[in-house]
């Protein structure tokens, strides 16, 4: 064998170390490890040393990149010397992400949410469409309920973005420049759930392009093409009145204008405040997950803002290179991943104290990345959703140094099963995704253009 | 020129009357005519010894018989008249060139005289004293100085025409009318009306008592006899030569002879010389010889004579240069090489079957065991034949030789990575249209997108996730031709040029649901209402209307009636006008070019007449800042100030058909934008610095087929991008740096061909582009049916 030249002794000096707390070994001095041990003896090495009841798979990242020979390969084609001491990173194997279950819509699928974790009761499946029905699912591909048409106070166009408050209260955003709040209600029968108007939030000047929710401050955040980030009270009693003029007229057919539907009219509130400093659609808007008084927002110019919301006053702009589209926090990592046009995530790091804007770059996708969706069961694994209509799913331990910094490769690529098989054509077209959710109970949830919402399994539910 | 064309006619009809009539009318050889001819030719005989006077064409020949007779002086005997007399006959038909003979030799001979002899006679006059009489001096033919004949003309250099109406057609030197001479027409028009039988000989058959009539082979035979042909039918005298026996005289014929004994039998004649030699040796009369030993050195008498003997060596000069010398031979030429120079089996192999280019050697290695068994090298006259052309060929002077960098003279251009973003990548396909996209625009927020095409809708689009969520139709036989947004961003203002009306439009996005962005537009479109109706100013026939009530229910506020297909739409970027171009031929030329203002509702039409040359207007598009309005036409850009109502420059791109310009939008000074870029139908992208020249400074002939539209990015300072598109089907992007300095000129770099959309069977690729307003990303329409979004 190769590594006879190499490494005479048959043995390699590792250190193990991982960033999963529960999976530290108790001594982090160096071994002797044979040369010949490849990804599986390595695994039952590190098991061994464990002693956990049920053996756990391991991946191996060895200077950023997974083990995928054995060690004496590794050395000889990394031109790494048989006597240092390499460091070995081990983190759970990934099974790769099986495709489950489609739920068909009759237009495309903007948004896609799962319900917030309530007790034992069952998982609902949010989606948006842009047919301007948002519709919830059970898990079994039945669709439970449908939120009215434009004429019983649904939303005059297509949704563009719709998330669960709580598990009986929906928020949905829409290019109609409304958000929406929906009492989602379960009765004990399954068989008639129902969705019905709860409050109808005017602000905004032009169509809204994401909406996030916090539950326990009774906040929405909500993003808009008019520029601003919108923050929105989801009780009735605390929400400041509507702006007259913003609340939306319909044009009839004689070309008069008139107000909407009174006969469906819900309670009509405007924002607790707009918060302007965008110089181009805001697309995406977060909270905090660790403190819900700050917010983030990204734009078409190509700034990733923070906000301090109970004073609506921003806080800090990171510049990137291009216009970003979605938003999503990695709070372990202190990093905020956001998706571009210039088809990558960039990790962008929101402390004002950070050296760089850009702390890394995960390359892959072929077009815009307009959805992210973090593991709920790993704080380092991340998936994005792109029009090329794929969605990756990352693992921002396994980096490369490179001349554009640090950069990324994509773990696994999940194309559409309504391709059947063939080839994702370059632009994405009929196939791109919109819409990305990680559910720990169901898996990875994907809509897009092809009328589908797509579940692959993730981690441990298949 | 008029008046000289029928002079001209005229004295070729007088040339005409001239020449005989047997050889003007040719076929026509009646006896009488020969006999004539015959006659002249006895004539001249006796005329022999006349002198020569006058330079008539009578003189021309005799004078020729003169020459031929001196030169058969020598052969002169008692038969020397039938000679002279068959020579005669044999000139006959050809008069003009023997008189032409005949001049050049008098010409020669008068040459010689006037070298020896005196220009003067001296004769004694009255009194007994000398007197010269000197010449008359001629001036020449090419001389002013002429003396008119007695019959000469002498009305002077007027044209001739003049006397067209007189009978006469001058005057000569005594004043008598010189008439006008009768035309080959009147001749002709005798001639014909004088009815001549069929070979009317004019004689009388003496056997028959009637007159003789010849038939045309009879006329064909006599010919030949006067011609000394041989006279049998289809004689052809120039048959090639057969060869029966052959004229060569071979030096070594074959013979059928058998060997002679000879050659079998030793020679006795040989054998006598050899025993000569054998006794002269032995009686010691004859030395063999014997090598010379070492040191033994023959004194001969002979003379060396060494060339070089004296030879000095030449002083070192800068322009000498010895002839290339030979390599010393190796020692695998040796023809008994040491064995480690000879070739094993695979060497030969492989030298044998290399192509004898490819050989590194041009023989190969062999051992020969004695020099005589060396055979002769076939290859030997073709290297000397090399060596020579080497020698020939070498140059012998020393060149001064530039050392320079073949890089180093290549502009140094930044590498297309170093000047992103520009957009490279396929992001997104509008599809929808039924039939060619014909026009795109980019609205000025960069959200939406417009399309409108063959099949009469135009589309918004959101530019994003390449939803529509905007469309009209205006029916399929008014194709929408130009789509554009109005530049505001507070309005979302649409402008259509559908079949051969204007519509703007106030679209509302989404559909059904009134927007303050929409109503603003509307308020805009609206205003200008009262005004139309005041009547004041509106001096053109166009009156802008309101559309049809399902029109109106979309958003479109207003309808201008052309008349005409627009072509092209440009609105100034204030905002506020809006010039189109209708620009097909039929178009009457006050109608090609028209003005809109927004805000009054009012259409100008500021072109009363074409102008000529470069055909009918292509384009126009306002200058960014200034009141200037630029319009092409196919072959020229015009620029004009609407303030003065005045042309400010004329810009000629030498392109043969434009088809679109983009004026760069910042660069500008007063008299107009600094650099624009020109799109023509024959595949030329010109970048015209107008500064530094009203030529183009940079011709790019990247494309295959005609560029439909060219244009630059409107943030060039962030973005110092242009683009064109071609019905080939690609879009080119650019690199186009214009800096403030004016020591240097524009970078221009092409950083990427873009290649997506299909090319179509009518041979139509890419039909409009449009960019971002803020990033680098392009959208273009095709004519197969899609837009498509290219970002970085």
């Amino acid at each position: 064998m190769a590594n006879n030249d190499n490494a005479p002794s048959g043995n390699i000096r590792l250190r193990f170390t991982t960033r999963e707390g529960d999976l530290n070994l108790d001594d982090a001095a160096p071994v002797l490890i044979p040369s010949q041990f490849r990804r599986y003896q390595l695994s039952q090495y590190i098991n061994s040393q464990l002693n956990l009841g049920k053996p756990v798979p391991f991946e191996f990242l060895v200077n950023g990149s997974y083990l995928r020979t054995n060690l004496a390969d590794y050395l000889t084609q990394n031109g790494i010397s048989a006597e240092t001491t390499l460091t070995v990173e081990y983190v759970r194997a990934r099974i790769p992400p099986q495709y489950t279950a489609s739920y068909e819509h009759d237009d495309w699928v903007s948004d896609v949410h799962v319900s917030p974790t309530n007790g034992g009761a069952p998982a609902r499946i949010l989606t948006a469409s842009y047919d301007g029905r948002i519709r919830v699912w059970n898990t079994s591909s039945q669709e439970l309920a449908t939120s009215p048409a434009p004429s019983d106070g649904g939303h005059l166009s297509s949704v563009k973005a719709a998330k669960f408050v709580t598990s009986s209260q929906v928020a949905s955003a829409s290019f109609d420049r409304t958000v929406k709040l929906w009492n989602y209600s379960e009765t004990a029968s399954e068989s008639s759930p129902v969705i019905t108007l709860g409050l109808n939030l005017y602000g905004h000047r032009a169509g809204i392009e994401a909406v996030t929710a916090h539950a326990p401050s009774h906040r929405l955040l909500t993003a808009s093409a008019d520029h601003s980030v919108g923050m929105w009270s989801t009780r009735k009693s605390d929400a400041p009145p509507a702006p007259e003029d913003l609340i939306p007229k319909v044009i009839t057919k004689e070309g008069k204008r008139r107000k909407l539907n009174p006969s469906a009219s819900a309670a009509q509130r405007g924002p607790l405040s707009l918060m302007q400093a965008h110089t181009a659609s805001v697309t995406d808007a977060r909270f905090d997950l660790n403190n819900a008084t700050v917010g983030y927002s990204c734009s078409l110019d190509h700034t990733v803002r923070t906000w301090h919301l109970p004073s609506a006053s921003l806080v800090d702009t990171r510049q990137t290179s291009s216009p970003l589209f979605c938003l999503e926090q990695m709070p372990a990592l202190q990093l905020l991943a956001a998706g571009s046009a210039n088809r990558d995530v960039k990790m962008v790091d929101p402390r004002a104290s950070a050296a760089s804007v850009v702390a890394m770059t995960l390359k892959g996708h072929k077009n815009h990345v307009v959805t992210l969706a973090r593991d709920p069961s790993n704080d380092y694994v991340l998936a994005s959703g792109s029009h090329d209509g794929t969605c990756r799913i990352w693992d921002v331990r396994s980096t490369k140094s490179s001349k554009d910094g640090i950069t990324t490769q994509s773990v696994f690529t999940i194309a559409r099963e309504s391709l059947h098989g063939k080839p994702t054509p370059v632009t994405g077209e009929g196939v791109k995704v919109f819409g990305l959710c990680w559910d720990a109970r169901i898996g990875i949830l994907s809509g897009g253009e092809d009328k589908n919402v797509q579940v692959n399994t993730s981690e441990n539910n298949g | 020129m008029d008046r000289s064309t029928p002079k001209k006619r005229k004295a070729i009809t007088r040339d005409v009357d001239n020449e005989d009539p047997a050889l003007v009318s040719g076929d026509e050889y009646d006896f009488g005519q020969l006999d004539g001819t015959l006659k002249d030719g006895s004539d001249d005989e006796e005329s022999d010894d006349e002198s020569v006077s006058g330079a008539s064409y009578a003189s021309g020949s005799a004078t020729s018989q003169e020459v031929l007779n001196g030169a058969l002086e020598g052969a002169e005997d008692e038969d020397a008249g039938v000679t002279k007399k068959s020579v005669q006959v044999d000139i006959t038909p050809h008069p003009d060139k023997a008189a032409l003979a005949g001049k050049e030799q008098r010409d020669d001979e008068e040459e010689e005289e006037e070298e020896d002899k005196p220009n003067y006679r001296v004769v004694k006059d009255a009194n007994g004293n000398d007197r010269y009489i000197y010449d008359e001096i001629d001036p020449g033919d090419d001389s002013d100085y002429s003396v008119a004949g007695d019959d000469a003309n002498t009305i002077g250099d007027i044209p001739l025409s003049f006397y067209d109406s007189f009978p006469h057609i001058g005057y000569n030197i005594n004043g008598k009318k010189i008439m006008r001479p009768a035309t080959g027409q009147a001749l002709d028009a005798l001639l014909d009306s004088i009815d001549i039988p069929q070979g009317y000989t004019g004689l009388v058959d003496p056997n028959t008592g009637k007159p003789l009539e010849l038939s045309k082979d009879e006329l064909e035979l006599l010919r030949k006899i006067q011609t000394k042909e041989a006279t049998e039918e289809g004689y052809n005298p120039y048959e090639p030569t057969v060869e029966w026996f052959t004229s060569q005289v071979e030096t070594m014929p074959l013979s059928a002879a058998p060997e002679p004994k000879r050659r079998f039998v030793p020679s006795k004649h040989e054998q006598k010389k050899v025993m000569k030699i054998v006794k002269a040796i032995r009686e010691g009369r004859i030395m063999p010889y014997r090598p010379p030993k070492e040191g033994e050195q023959e004194e001969d008498d002979l003379p060396n004579y060494d060339l070089w003997v004296d030879e000095q060596p030449r002083a070192d000069h800068a322009m000498h240069m010895p002839a290339p010398k030979l390599p010393p031979p190796g020692f695998d030429e040796s023809y008994h090489p040491p064995p480690e120079y000879l070739p094993d089996d695979n060497e030969k192999k492989e030298w044998e079957e290399a192509d004898e280019d490819d050989r590194d050697k041009e023989y190969l290695p062999t051992d020969h065991s004695a020099l005589r068994k060396v055979p002769g090298y076939g290859h030997f006259v073709k290297e000397k034949f090399e060596r020579c052309l080497d020698l020939y060929l070498a140059p012998r002077v020393r060149r001064t030789k530039l050392n320079i960098d073949p890089d180093s003279l290549l502009p140094k251009l930044p590498n297309p990575e170093d000047l992103r973003p520009f957009p490279s990548h396929q992001a997104t396909i509008f599809r929808g249209h039924n039939g060619r996209v014909r026009s795109v625009s980019v609205d000025p927020s960069g959200n939406y997108l417009v399309t409108g095409g063959d099949d009469g809708t135009a589309r918004i689009w959101s530019i994003v996730d390449a939803r529509q969520v905007w469309s009209i139709k205006f029916g399929a036989e008014d194709p929408v031709n130009v789509v554009r947004f109005h530049p505001s961003k507070e309005t979302l203002i649409l402008a259509i040029a559908a079949g051969d009306n204007l519509y703007l439009c106030a679209p509302q996005i989404p559909e059904g649901l009134s927007s303050e962005i929409g109503t603003n537009s509307q308020n805009i479109l609206d205003i200008g209402w009262g005004h139309a109706t005041n009547g004041s100013s509106s001096k053109t026939s166009i009156s802008w209307t309101r559309p049809s009530p399902s029109q109106q229910a979309k958003g479109v506020v207003v309808r201008v009636p052309l008349g005409h297909t627009a072509k092209s739409l440009s609105f100034h970027p204030a905002g506020n006008h809006l010039v189109a171009v209708c620009s097909a031929t039929t178009v009457p030329a006050s109608h090609a070019v028209s003005i809109h203002t927004i805000s009054k509702h009012q259409t100008q039409l500021p072109f009363r007449k074409r102008i000529k040359g470069g055909g009918t207007p292509q384009v126009a598009h306002f200058h960014p800042t200034r009141p200037v309005l630029f319009v092409a036409n196919q072959r020229v850009i015009r620029a004009y100030d609407l303030a003065q109502q005045s042309l400010l420059r004329i810009i000629q791109p030498g392109a043969r058909w434009i088809s679109s310009f983009s004026l760069h939008p910042t660069s500008t000074t007063i008299s107009g934008s600094d650099n624009l870029i020109v799109g023509s139908y024959d595949r030329r992208l010109l970048y015209i610095d107008v500064d530094l020249s009203p030529r183009p400074y940079k011709t790019l002939r990247y494309h295959t087929k005609a560029i439909r539209t060219v244009g630059f990015h409107p943030n060039v300072n962030r973005y110092p991008l242009f683009a064109d598109a071609s019905d080939d089907g690609t879009i080119q992007i650019f690199h186009g740096l214009v800096t403030g300095d004016m020591m240097s000129n524009a970078t221009i770099v092409p950083l990427k061909v873009l290649k997506g959309h299909a090319v179509t069977n009518g041979g139509l690729g890419i039909m409009d582009l449009a960019w971002h307003p803020t990033e680098p990303w392009l959208v273009s329409a095709g004519a197969d049916g899609t837009a498509r979004l290219w970002t970085s």
